[in-house]
C-alpha cells in the first residue's frame, strides 16, 4: 500500500476528529482524537461495543456528537453538514437499499441525491456494475438478492459519487473470495486516487493486508495507533499476527473493565 | 402454567403469548396496570351501551312471538359475525404464510407440521373471536340479564363459529395459494378478505337498490319462509342460528361440526401449509417487463430522483396499494347508507361527496406516512448532501400524483351528477389531503411499510387528530355544498386542529432516524 500514498505531502487531513464524545447514558465515544490522511487506508478495530460504529455514524452526520469536532477534508461537518456529506460516503454493515428498486435505478437515485451529472453517473454505474459482476442482474429488484449481492449494490452506491472520504463498516461480510478481492482492488484504486478510506472489520487479515495504519479503539478511546510494525512494538510481540497484537492490546482493558 | 416443551398446548401458549404482546403493542408503552384499567373501563362502557338494547329486546320479547323476533335478530348477527370471522381468519392465515415470523424456526424444528399449524390456527381463532366478542358479549350479557339465561347459548355457539371460520379461512388461503401462486395470493387474499368482511353491509345496501317487486318478494320470503328454502330456519344453513338460540341438539351439532372441521383442516392441511410457507419465502421476484431490458438514460436532479423513487416503490407493491384501497372499500358502505337514508330526494352532495373527502384525507395520510415515516433507508437519506426539509418537500410532492389517480374517477363521476358539487369536493379533497399529509410530516411515526393500516398503534393521538381533520373537512364540504355560512366554522375547526398540531421547536421532534 505504501507506494500508493504520499501522506506527508497532503496538508489537509481527509478526516480529523478532535475530542469527539458521545454518550447514551453510558459513554460510547470518549474524547476521541483521530486523524486520517488524504489517500490513506485506515483500519479501525475494536471489540464489540467499542464505539466504532457510533464514531462512523457521527462522521456520517447520523448522530450529533455531544462534544468535539469533525473535519472532513477541511470542511467542518458540524457547521456545514451538507458540504461535508457531499464528499463523504458511508457503507454500513447492513446495506441501505430499496427492495423494490433494481441496481440501476438505485444508482440513478443515489446519483440524483449527490447531484452527479447524469451522463457521468450512468457511465460510472455501468462500470461499477460490471466490475462487481452485477450487470446481468441490473434489471432485477434488490428484494431477490443475496446479502452479498445487496452489499455489492450498496458499495456501488457509495462509490458512484466518487467520495473523498469513504467509511466502510464490515464491507466484506457476505462476499465470496473472488468478489472480496475485486472490492479490495476497487478500494485500493480509490485510495490511489486520493480518497481516504476508513474501514472497520472483524477480519483482521483484511486490516493487516490493506491498511496503511491501524487504530484500535476500546471503551470509546483510541488505545493504540500506527502501522502493524508499530503496533507489534507497542504490544511487545515483534513477530506476531495482528490478531495476537489486537488481543494483547485489548486484554488489559477487558481485565480493568 | 408450564406445558411440556413441543406439545400442542406449549405451542398454543407460545402463539397466544405473541398475540397478547401484539395486542399490548396497540397501547404503546402504557403500563400493564393502565392497560387493565382501560380494558375494564371499556368493558363497562360497552355494557352500559348494551343496557338499553337488552331492555328494549326484553320488552319486545314479552309482547310478541319470541321466535319471530329472536331468530331474525340472531340471524342478522350471524350474517355480520361469520363473514367478519372468515375475513379475519383469511387475513391472519395469509399474514402467517408471508410474514412468517417464527414459522421458519418452528418448521426447522423436529415438531410435526400439523401441530404447528393447529397451534397457529388455534391462536388465529382466539384472536378473531376476541375481535367480535368485544362488541357482541356485552349485548349478549345484557340480553341474558333482562331476557333470560337462554341468551348465554350464544357463547358456545360463537366459540364454535370462530373455529369453523378459522378452518374455512385456512382452506380458502391454501386454495388461493394453489390457484394463484405464492406471488399473488397475498394481494388476492387481502382483497377477498375485505370483500367478505364488508360483504354483509354491502349486501344489505344492494337489497335496498333492488327493484321494489324483487325486494318485496325477498322480504315476504323472510317473513313466510317456504320449507327447504334459503330462509327456512329449520334448514342446515340456520344451524349456527339455532345453536345460538340455545337449542341443545343443534348447539351440540354445531360445536361438533365446527371443532371437527377445525381438527380435520389442521390435520390434513398441516403439511400443505408448511410447504406453502416455504414456497412463499422462496418465491422468485416478479419478472420485469422485457422493455425494461434497455438501459434508460439517467435522469437528473434531486426532485426528480426523489419523486421517481417514491412512485416506483408504490407502483411495485400491489399489496400496499390493496391496503390503501381497503380504506376506500370500508368507507363505501357508510356512504351508501347515508345516500339511501336521504330517500329519493337525497343529494349526492351530502352523501357520497363527503365520503370522497374522507377517503382523500385518509389516502393522503397513508401515502404521506409511507413516504416520510416508512422510508426504507432513512440512514442512507440522512447521509446524502441534502437537507431534511428538501427531502420532505419532494416526498410530499411525490404523493400528489398517486392521490390524484385514486380520486380522479370518483370526482369525474360526481361531475356527471353535478359539476358544482364535483368542484367543491375537489377543493375540499385538496384541503383535507394537505392537512393530513402535513400532520404526518409534523408527527412522524416510524414503521415498516406493511404496517400502513396499523400505523396509529404508535400514536393514538395522531390517529385521533387525523380522523378529526377528515371529519371536519367532510362536514365543511357538506355545509359548503348546502351553501351554509357555517362552512367557515367547520373550516376553522379543521384549521384549529392543524394549528394545535403545528411543529414544535426541533428539540421536541421525534426524529425519523431509527
Amino acid at each position: 500500500m505504501s507506494e500508493f500514498r504520499s501522506p506527508d505531502t497532503q496538508a489537509i487531513p481527509g478526516l480529523r476528529l478532535a475530542g469527539l464524545r458521545k454518550s447514551f447514558g453510558k459513554v460510547a465515544v470518549d474524547g476521541l482524537d483521530l486523524s486520517v490522511r488524504a489517500g490513506e487506508f485506515y483500519a479501525l478495530l475494536g471489540p464489540n461495543g467499542a464505539g466504532k460504529t457510533t464514531t462512523l455514524r457521527m462522521v456520517a452526520g447520523l448522530l450529533p456528537p455531544d462534544e468535539g469536532s469533525v473535519q472532513i477534508f477541511g470542511v467542518d461537518a458540524r457547521r456545514d453538514p451538507v458540504a461535508a456529506k457531499r464528499i463523504t460516503a458511508w457503507l454500513p454493515d447492513e446495506p441501505m437499499l430499496y427492495d423494490k428498486l433494481d441496481p440501476l435505478e438505485y444508482l440513478e437515485f443515489v446519483a440524483g441525491l449527490w447531484g452527479v451529472e447524469p451522463k457521468r453517473a450512468q457511465d460510472s454505474a455501468v462500470e461499477l456494475l460490471e466490475v462487481l459482476e452485477l450487470w446481468p442482474h441490473r434489471h432485477e429488484l434488490c428484494e431477490g438478492f443475496s446479502r452479498g449481492m445487496k452489499q455489492k449494490v450498496a458499495l456501488a452506491g457509495a462509490l458512484i459519487h466518487e467520495p473523498k472520504l469513504l467509511m466502510l463498516d464490515e464491507p466484506l461480510t457476505g462476499l465470496d473470495a473472488a468478489i472480496a478481492r475485486q472490492v479490495k482492488d476497487l478500494l485500493v484504486a480509490r485510495c490511489r486516487a486520493g480518497a481516504s478510506i476508513i474501514l472497520t472489520t472483524h477480519i483482521l487479515e483484511v486490516a493487516e493486508r490493506l491498511a496503511d495504519r491501524i487504530g484500535i479503539i476500546h471503551h470509546g478511546k483510541l488505545i493504540a495507533e500506527g502501522t502493524l510494525a508499530e503496533l507489534r512494538e507497542v504490544a511487545g510481540q515483534r513477530n506476531s499476527s495482528l490478531e495476537d497484537v489486537f488481543l494483547e492490546l485489548t486484554r488489559p482493558m477487558e481485565r480493568a473493565a | 402454567m408450564s406445558f411440556e416443551p413441543g406439545s400442542f398446548a406449549w405451542l398454543v401458549a407460545h402463539d397466544l403469548r405473541l398475540g397478547w404482546r401484539r395486542f399490548r403493542g396497540i397501547f404503546g408503552s402504557l403500563r400493564a396496570r393502565t392497560i387493565a384499567i382501560i380494558i375494564v373501563v371499556g368493558v363497562c362502557l360497552f355494557h352500559a351501551i348494551a343496557w338499553p338494547i337488552g331492555q328494549w329486546f326484553a320488552g319486545l320479547d314479552k309482547s310478541a312471538d319470541t321466535a319471530r323476533l329472536y331468530y331474525p335478530a340472531l340471524a342478522s348477527a350471524a350474517l355480520f359475525v361469520m363473514p367478519w370471522l372468515i375475513s379475519q381468519a383469511l387475513t391472519n392465515s395469509t399474514r402467517a404464510l408471508y410474514s412468517r415470523g417464527d414459522l421458519n424456526l418452528l418448521f426447522a424444528s423436529p415438531l410435526p407440521s400439523r401441530n404447528i399449524l393447529a397451534a397457529h390456527a388455534f391462536a388465529i381463532a382466539v384472536e378473531s373471536l376476541g375481535s367480535v366478542a368485544v362488541l357482541l358479549v356485552p349485548v349478549v350479557n345484557m340480553n341474558a340479564w333482562f331476557g333470560g339465561p337462554h341468551w348465554l347459548a350464544v357463547y358456545p355457539a360463537l366459540l364454535a363459529s370462530a373455529f369453523f371460520a378459522t378452518a374455512l379461512g385456512l382452506c380458502l388461503t391454501l386454495a388461493l395459494f394453489v390457484m394463484c401462486g405464492p406471488r399473488l395470493t397475498r394481494v388476492i387474499g387481502q382483497v377477498v378478505a375485505t370483500i367478505i368482511g364488508a360483504g354483509f353491509v354491502l349486501a344489505l345496501q344492494i337489497i335496498h337498490v333492488l327493484p321494489e317487486r324483487l325486494r318485496n318478494d325477498i322480504i315476504s320470503s323472510i317473513d313466510h319462509p317456504q320449507p327447504g328454502s334459503l330462509f327456512d330456519r329449520h334448514g342446515p344453513l340456520w344451524l349456527p342460528v339455532r345453536a345460538a338460540a340455545g337449542q341443545l341438539p343443534d348447539l351440540l351439532l354445531w360445536c361438533g361440526v365446527s371443532f371437527g372441521f377445525f381438527a380435520l383442516a389442521t390435520i390434513l392441511l398441516g403439511h400443505r401449509f408448511a410447504s406453502s410457507a416455504i414456497r412463499s419465502a422462496s418465491a422468485s421476484p416478479a419478472r420485469r417487463a422485457e422493455r425494461k431490458r434497455r438501459t434508460r438514460i439517467f435522469r437528473a436532479g434531486l426532485a426528480t430522483s426523489l419523486r421517481t423513487k417514491e412512485w416506483r416503490l408504490l407502483a411495485r407493491d400491489p399489496w400496499l396499494i390493496s391496503q390503501i384501497l381497503l380504506q376506500v372499500i370500508y368507507t363505501l358502505p357508510v356512504a351508501i347508507v347515508v345516500w339511501r337514508s336521504q330517500g329519493d330526494e337525497g343529494s349526492i352532495g351530502i352523501s357520497v361527496a363527503p365520503a370522497i373527502v374522507v377517503i382523500a384525507s385518509q389516502i393522503a395520510a397513508s401515502l404521506a406516512w409511507l413516504a416520510i415515516s416508512s422510508e426504507d433507508a432513512p440512514d442512507f437519506l440522512a447521509t446524502a448532501p441534502v437537507t431534511r426539509q428538501q427531502v420532505e418537500r419532494r416526498k410530499l410532492e411525490a404523493i400528489g400524483l398517486p392521490l390524484m389517480m385514486f380520486l380522479a374517477l370518483p370526482i369525474v363521476g360526481l361531475a356527471l351528477y353535478s359539476l358544482q358539487v364535483a368542484i367543491i369536493t375537489a377543493i375540499f379533497c385538496v384541503a383535507a389531503s394537505a392537512s393530513t399529509a402535513l400532520l404526518n410530516l409534523w408527527h412522524p411515526m416510524p414503521g415498516r411499510r406493511v404496517q400502513v393500516l396499523r400505523r396509529h398503534s404508535q400514536s393514538k393521538f395522531v390517529g385521533i387528530m387525523e380522523h378529526m381533520l377528515s371529519l371536519f373537512w367532510a362536514v365543511a364540504m357538506v355545509l359548503a355544498a348546502l351553501g351554509s355560512a357555517l362552512t367557515v366554522l367547520a373550516i376553522g375547526a379543521a384549521l384549529g386542529v392543524l394549528w394545535f398540531n403545528r411543529p414544535r421547536p426541533p428539540a421536541q421532534y421525534v426524529r425519523i432516524i431509527r
